[in-house]
């Protein structure tokens, strides 16, 4: 494996790690998804340059493109639950436990 | 200057450990912005520089500004340090699952070396340049469906605020 691919292939492990095992606040969790969508991000745009194919340039801009608007809507519902139960622990979040 | 690469890789791997393992939000978006630009300098490295302008400008211009203030709505007003227990071990824990995962996946040593961007010929363009300038030409419906996604999010975004009293503008 060369170098840059364990970079963010690291990258990518660790912040979905991280998403998965989120500790306290929802924006933490919020956080590491915008890191996997970083190293996703930088492994798109490499891809074309060593594979010289100057079309797939298009693609880490589409998925910046609508990464950008998850984060919104993420932020929104971030907003929506500091409104509904004073803070965005993810303690609060639990309708569905029995 | 040989391994100016390969730190900025590192630095973009511990940005990701910093975003993953963090005591409090406000040293997820420290972590989250040393990553961006290290992955920037990483993409400027290898000549790709209008990805690594855009990826500036939209994500930590645009993104990481937002979130900022959505943590400043968000997250404790005494935050915990780099330095408490938790913190330590959590982020040994997740450096260990990472180190476990390279180690018992297949590992065939290390390859180096990576293609340049210019193309030769007579009309000597970059390749990012080239590529997402088709943006306008080939890929226009896939910029309509863009565009109209972000329209969209838009609204989304409008409606999942509103809550129960009308207007925009509200205290939380």
């Amino acid at each position: 494996m060369s170098p840059t691919h364990l970079s963010f292939y690291s990258a990518f492990a660790l912040s979905s790690l991280g998403l998965a095992f989120h500790r306290t606040h929802l924006i933490s969790a919020l956080l590491c998804l915008e890191s996997m969508m970083l190293s996703m991000y930088i492994a798109l745009s490499i891809w074309p340059v060593e594979n010289q194919a100057a079309s797939f340039t298009l693609m880490p801009v589409l998925m910046l493109t609508f990464s950008a608007c998850e984060a919104g809507v993420g932020l929104a519902m971030l907003v929506a639950s500091t409104r509904t139960h004073g803070s965005d622990h993810l303690h609060n979040l639990n309708l569905l436990q029995c | 200057m040989t391994y100016l690469v390969l730190f900025l890789g590192v630095c973009f791997v511990l940005g990701g450990l910093a975003v993953a393992s963090n005591p409090s939000p406000y040293y997820g978006v420290v972590g989250l912005v040393l990553a961006s630009v290290m992955g920037c300098g990483w993409l400027l490295s290898l000549g790709v520089s209008f990805v690594s302008l855009v990826l500036f400008m939209v994500y930590l211009g645009g993104m990481l500004v937002v979130f900022v203030y959505s943590v400043a709505l968000a997250a404790d007003p005494f935050p915990e340090g780099w330095g408490e227990w938790p913190v330590v071990v959590y982020g040994v824990g997740l450096v260990l699952v990472l180190g476990v995962g390279l180690g018992v996946g297949e590992f065939g040593g290390w390859k180096f070396g990576l293609g340049t961007v210019d193309s030769e010929g007579v009309m000597s363009v970059r390749l990012d340049f080239s590529g997402v300038a088709l943006f306008y030409s080939c890929g226009v419906g896939m910029f309509l469906v863009a565009g109209w996604g972000l329209l969209l999010t838009l609204f989304v975004v409008l409606e999942l605020v509103r809550g129960l009293s009308r207007g925009a503008i509200r205290a939380v």
